[in-house]
């Protein structure tokens, strides 16, 4: 070949990829939402349901079972047609019998719009190891089905009653007394340095920070700054994190730690048509799993004896991603869902808030071993944690009126109210909803923000 | 080989200048392919189980600042629009966007009647989510945190949701167009008892 020529060559071969390459640049940025965005189809019917599991009840309750029905066949200006909804509830005693056909009658309610409900015979509710049931929903204009919970038959709902609760009256709230001040562990600044949480903040967006932290045996904190996609890690002692990057949404997740150091991330985010993933990573980051969830929303993921559970909703199940050491299809996830979350040391713990009233109760087996019953004057928010030390009880509540809230942690026992301190809400950023709090041994351990930054602060609960 | 291989690189280099180049600039024809700005249709008899119904339609679609026009196949037609542009055309609502198409208000901010937008029907609302905090508009007004029932929201100066159901730990199921790298649907979140929220009502329901 002539040096001409080449030279020739090595100056119109890149000119000419360059030229294609920025036209294509440009063109995928133009044309990919435009071919995105010729889909607009017709509008689909709507159809489902929400249910509020009586999971615990107190004696002489009887439970009414109620169904929140949602269904529309048209367009938006169509919505207040409503379709017909119908369907049954199967009852039988926990763990016995076959299940017993209720039809369900439909009303209206001013507080929630059109129910489906069905009263359990108290030959059924008057059991002292309670009842299970399911109900199958049905809109035959649409041709669809509804089963809730969604493991239907093979895993449905139970609702145990409280035998002898132990009562604690929490009266009024006073906010901003008996707070007490921890050990700081772990302290942040805003920003997109080595060292610092990123912040998702936008118009019309409230700021979100590290949506989730988890806390080893050896007191290693990890906590999930998900917007730079990466765990920052502060082994016990130690000043500045080890930064763990690890393939993530960047959105808000939780977060929970295995012994063996690998770490959970459950996303809130998905691809159309799916779920969202939990995803397991080794110690150092590397992608190990991805497992969808079983249910449109999952709000927590937390470590049990088996591997990592995830709760889901509507079902409000606590399912395993892994079944006998094997990611566990949607299908297995719902067979095996539970109302009680399993704990690490063994037995279930249920949760029950209505109103200003909290239901706990420790499961073993299929009985009730211990339940608290705690009454408040004061407005009750969530459950931050609810995890046993011993024969005691730690709790964490967000107590609110109007202008002020505050968390207040509950060590309780056989006879009652054991301690209790308040916590500043310190919730400046948001996180996902119930990733504030984890209690490892005897040290309760809570994740902070201020307009300043993020902070993790150890306390040391009393053990006698 | 020589050849192929340097019009590979200068290929694929050009491509991620054209891209970035063009990211800054983004738009997209979703509005202006697939929305409409017909006036709404007044109605009288309007429910929580209708608007429910109206929220659950626009679940798994996109959210775009200060837009409101979404259509309904699950999933975002303009995603990664940038959020500082109101601009981009892109689908979906805001949150208080969304609100106000749920809530089936009217533009007039005194006028408390019941309009039907439609989905495609590109509109936003007179009010930010700060506004509905303040319970702003002849429709809203602010009720107690702890009486707040399905799809009535939940507002800070920065976001608004709506209730959808109550889990038994407490947090609620809230209804919201999130944000871009959200999109809209239903999560779990703990707005109620969270001091920077103020508890919202739209008037008049039906039942």
């Amino acid at each position: 070949m002539r040096p001409g020529k080449l030279l020739h060559r090595r100056v119109a071969v890149p000119v000419v990829g360059a030229v294609i390459g920025c036209a294509a640049g440009v063109a995928s940025i133009g044309l990919g939402p435009a071919v995105a965005q010729r889909i607009s189809p017709e509008p689909r019917a709507v159809f489902d349901a929400t249910h509020l599991p009586p999971l615990l009840t107190t004696r002489n309750e009887r439970p009414e079972l109620a169904y929140d029905v949602h269904c529309s066949a048209g367009d938006d200006e169509g919505a207040e047609a409503g379709c017909d909804v119908r369907g049954a509830v199967f009852v039988r005693r926990a763990g016995r019998g076959s299940f017993e056909r209720l039809a369900l009658s439909s009303r209206t309610s001013n507080s929630s719009s059109r129910q489906l409900t069905a009263r359990v015979p108290d030959s059924l509710s008057s059991q002292p190891g309670g009842f299970e049931y399911y109900a199958e929903l049905e809109a035959p204009d649409l041709g669809e089905r509804i089963t809730v919970p969604a493991g239907g038959v093979e895993a449905p709902h139970t609702s145990r009653p409280l035998e002898a609760p132990v009562d604690v009256a929490l009266g009024r709230h006073s906010f901003g007394d008996a707070r007490r001040t921890g050990v700081r562990l772990a302290l942040a600044a805003w920003g997109d340095g080595p060292a610092q949480f990123g912040l998702e903040q936008g118009r019309q967006l409230g700021a979100i920070g590290p949506s989730a932290f988890d806390v080893d045996a050896a007191g290693t904190v990890s906590v999930l700054d998900q917007v730079h996609r990466r765990l920052l890690r502060w082994r016990k002692g130690a000043r500045d994190p080890i930064r763990v990057p690890l393939s993530i949404a960047g959105t808000i997740a939780d977060l929970a730690v295995a012994d063996d150091g690998s770490a959970y991330v459950l996303e809130s985010t998905a691809e159309p048509g799916r779920n969202a993933l939990v995803k397991r990573f080794d110690d150092a980051g590397r992608e190990l799993e991805a497992i969808e969830t079983a249910e449109r929303t999952s709000s927590q993921i937390r470590m049990a004896q088996g591997g990592a559970l995830v709760l889901g909703h509507p079902s409000h199940h606590w399912m395993p991603v892994t079944v006998g050491g094997v990611p566990a299809s949607r299908g297995a996830q719902l067979r095996h869902g539970r109302a009680g979350r399993s704990l690490r040391s063994g037995g279930e713990i249920v949760l029950f808030r209505h109103a200003n009233e909290l239901r706990v109760a420790m499961i073993s087996g299929r009985s009730v071993t211990r339940s608290w019953r705690l009454t408040s004057a004061t407005s009750l928010a969530e459950v931050q944690l609810a995890e046993p030390i011993g024969q005691r009880l730690v709790l964490v509540v967000r107590l609110y009126d109007d202008e002020i809230d505050e968390f207040v942690v509950l060590t309780v026992d056989r006879k009652g109210l054991v301690d209790r301190f308040t916590l500043d809400a310190a919730d400046w950023a948001e996180t996902a909803p119930l990733s504030r709090f984890r209690l490892v041994g005897t040290s309760l351990y809570r994740l902070g923000s201020t307009p300043a930054g993020t902070f993790v602060d150890r306390f040391d609960l009393e053990v006698r | 080989m020589l050849i192929s291989r340097t019009l590979l690189v200068t290929f694929g280099l050009a491509l991620a200048v054209g891209w970035v180049g063009s990211a800054a600039a983004y738009h997209t024809r979703f509005v202006a392919d697939n929305c409409n700005y017909a006036a709404p249709t007044p109605t009288s008899v309007i429910t929580r189980e209708g608007s429910a119904a109206v929220a659950l339609r626009a679940r798994h679609e996109g959210y775009q600042w200060a837009g409101g026009c979404w259509n309904d196949n699950d999933r975002d037609d303009a995603p990664g629009d940038p959020t500082t542009d109101a601009g981009t055309g892109g689908e979906g609502g805001d949150c208080s966007g969304f609100t106000f198409k749920v809530w089936r208000e009217a533009l007039n901010t005194s006028d408390s009647s019941f309009q039907q937008w439609g989905m495609l029907r590109y509109v936003h609302g007179p009010y930010t989510a700060a506004a509905f905090k303040a319970g702003s508009g002849a429709p809203n007004v602010t009720v107690s945190k702890s009486a707040l029932i399905k799809m009535d929201a939940l507002a800070s100066d920065g976001h608004i949701g709506l209730v959808y159901a109550v889990n038994p730990d407490g947090t609620d199921q809230i209804i919201e167009a999130k944000g871009e790298a959200y999109g809209t649907n239903i999560w779990t979140r703990t707005y109620r008892g969270s001091s920077s929220y103020s508890g919202v009502r739209r008037t008049g329901w039906s039942s």
